[in-house]
């Protein structure tokens, strides 16, 4: 584990995280994560419930700041930059609950999604038609999640799957090269999480996108995944293929194993 | 079949022109004009208020409303000390006017860049604070403007009597209505207010409908969210508390006019209480929802106040009379029950948004179409 840090800020690795520790008063969420996610990769994140997934998410995009440690992204020390700067740089984010911007029309959620990856976190621009600039940029990144029929329907209005999709085009729309995904499949029938995990898999050819994923469905992962990192009660247990993964001894012990006669 | 297709196509173009803004354009400078055109003969009619010059308070206050939903519609913060710009802005003109002999414009810019100053200041600390510490350090500055204009210090705002008597060396009284008096033209006030309101307002709007308005409309809607992906919504909570700051400070630079000076009364609490109220029950998810807001409440006060029998000439009647003083004096009950039943119906839909969905409703209906 400790090697990561000379395979730092080499070219191939584009976010990485350094003994990342996260404490909520006496609870440890996080501890002593090291994480190096390489430039192109689709680099899954599991573990069990309450493991300190989205924890992580939290701490590599500044929504929470980390009790200790760092996070690398592009080459750059990031763990003291504002929130808002990171998207800015190319780290976007989805959301494990529906996070949108609920009483706006589809279109217009990710309008000002493209607006703000455009003109900067901060702008004076007060003249013109606001709701009219960026709206055809937006509608391709609709029409990338097939929401290109929906583009006057307030998002609050939408079936949770095609809100789910929406937080994917609104992430998108920041035009990042790296995406991490909280769970985009959670809520879906087979059908539905199948073809999520086409789209971000075309997504990612066609957008030239490093994904850092969190996902519950196994099978998803397995097929997916370039490579896979453990969590299990904030510490990494794990990191390697899919393959490796599946015999990985601890693993199996504290994760999979059961995971594996539910299947 | 095809005439289905039409249909649902011509209706989804529709509600991409809603969607965009693009019959906006022409609805709200067009109703604006037509708000300041009719509001004076309507309010003057016998049958109503009977008094013309009441339009002028009216006006003022649906600027104060305008500007405070800046801050309430768009950016989705609660202020409970927004009478503190009114003030700034009349005491500014007064102050200057009288204490300093600077001339009326002067004057009123200062108290402008004075209101923009402090907004900003007091943006710049309290933006990023929770909702209710928000709602409550915008009371603690305001009291505290309040207590600084009654004590009078350097006899400047004059205390508890305020400022009296003030106006521009260019505005005439002549029984209790005033004119505005230039070179040699000589025209109602009322039309010279209707003007910096007609401006004022669609510069709001402007404001409002830009991609900078759009941001502070992502705020409102999502904090979280609108950080994640890239936008700094202290800055914006910051600037739209300024924005809203300055067109509260131009209500109140139009105030000392209308009232012939400042009075305390612009800063206290109970000013900043009205102007929620009103905004609230007028709907503050529209632009034209506050300014209905201000009229329902405004022509309420005064109309049902004095109301004691209604009179109607009908042709078979020579006349019927109804009581209904005893009734109508609770005037404030009725609208406090109004403001009940909208807050508790839609928070932020008010009469106006009813209003809307009426008319959405009957247009449906007339086309035929269900949902």
């Amino acid at each position: 584990m400790s090697d990561t840090a000379t395979t730092a800020r080499s070219a191939d690795v584009v976010l990485e995280t350094e003994g990342l520790t996260k404490q909520f008063g006496g609870l440890t969420a996080l501890e002593h994560v090291d994480l190096a996610v390489e430039r192109g990769e689709l680099h899954a994140i599991i573990g069990p419930n309450g493991a300190g997934k989205t924890t992580l998410f939290n701490t590599i995009t500044g929504a929470l700041d980390p009790t200790a440690g760092t996070v690398w992204f592009d080459g750059e020390d990031v763990t003291e930059m504002a929130q808002e700067k990171r998207p800015h740089r190319g780290l976007a984010r989805s959301f494990q609950s529906n996070q949108l911007f609920a009483d706006l029309s589809v279109l217009e959620n990710v309008r000002i999604v493209v607006q703000t990856a455009r003109s900067g976190r901060f702008g004076l621009d007060l003249l013109g038609n606001g709701r009219a600039k960026y709206r055809d940029a937006a509608f391709e990144y609709l029409e990338r999640v097939g929401l290109d029929g929906e583009r006057t329907t307030l998002a609050k209005n939408l079936s949770h799957g095609d809100q789910r999709r929406l937080g994917i085009a609104i992430s998108l729309a920041t035009d990042p090269s790296v995406l991490l995904l909280d769970e985009p499949t959670s809520g879906m029938g087979p059908t539905e999480t199948q073809e999520t995990a086409d789209m971000i898999d075309e997504l990612q050819q066609d957008l030239d996108l490093t994904v850092l994923l969190i996902e519950h469905d196994m099978d998803i992962v397995l097929s997916m995944s370039d490579r896979i990192t453990v969590l299990n009660q904030g510490e990494v247990l794990a990191t390697d293929s899919p393959e490796a993964i599946q015999e990985n001894e601890d693993v199996q012990n504290a994760y999979l194993g059961g995971m594996r006669e539910e299947l | 079949m095809s005439g289905d297709a039409s249909q649902t196509e011509s209706t989804q173009r529709l509600r991409d022109a809603l969607a965009d803004g693009r019959l906006e354009q022409w609805r709200v400078p067009l109703g604006l004009l037509a708000l300041v055109v009719f509001l004076r003969p309507v309010i003057g009619h016998e049958f109503l208020l009977n008094y013309p010059p009441f339009a002028n308070t009216i006006l003022v206050w649906m600027l104060f409303a305008a500007s405070f939903n800046v801050l309430l519609g768009y950016t989705g913060l609660l202020s409970f000390g927004h009478g503190m710009f009114l003030g700034f802005g009349a005491y500014g003109a007064a102050i200057g006017l009288t204490r300093f002999d600077l001339p009326f414009t002067v004057s009123a810019v200062i108290g402008l860049a004075v209101a923009a100053v402090v907004a900003y200041l007091i943006g710049r600390i309290i933006a990023q604070r929770g909702e209710i510490y928000f709602a409550m350090l915008t009371l603690a500055f305001a009291k505290a403007a309040h207590f600084i204009a009654n004590q009078n210090y350097g006899g400047l705002t004059g205390g508890s009597t305020g400022i009296v008597g003030v106006l521009p060396s260019w505005i005439e009284t002549e029984r209790g209505v005033k004119y505005v008096a230039a070179g040699g033209f000589q025209f109602d006030w009322y039309y010279l207010l209707g003007a910096v309101f007609v401006l004022a307002a669609l510069a709001i709007w402007q404001i409002a409908r830009s991609p900078f308005g759009r941001s502070l409309v992502a705020v409102r809607e999502n904090e979280e969210l609108a950080r994640a992906v890239g936008i700094d919504d202290k800055r914006y909570k910051i600037w739209s508390f300024t924005f809203s700051g300055v067109f509260a400070a131009l209500a109140g630079v139009l105030y000392a006019i209308n009232n012939q000076g400042s009075s305390l009364s612009t800063l206290t609490v109970e000013t900043s209480g009205d102007i929620i109220l009103m905004t609230v029950l007028g709907g503050a998810n529209y632009f034209f929802g506050p300014l209905a807001g201000v009229f329902v409440w405004l022509f309420s006060e005064e109309f049902l106040i004095e109301f004691e029998t209604l009179v109607l000439p009908l042709a078979e009647y020579p006349l019927v009379r109804i009581e209904l003083g005893g009734l109508l004096s609770y005037w404030q009950f009725f609208l406090g029950l109004l403001f009940v039943i909208s807050v508790l119906v839609a928070p932020r839909e008010g009469l106006w948004g009813l209003f809307r969905s009426g008319i959405g409703g009957l247009y449906d209906r007339v086309r035929g179409v269900r949902e």
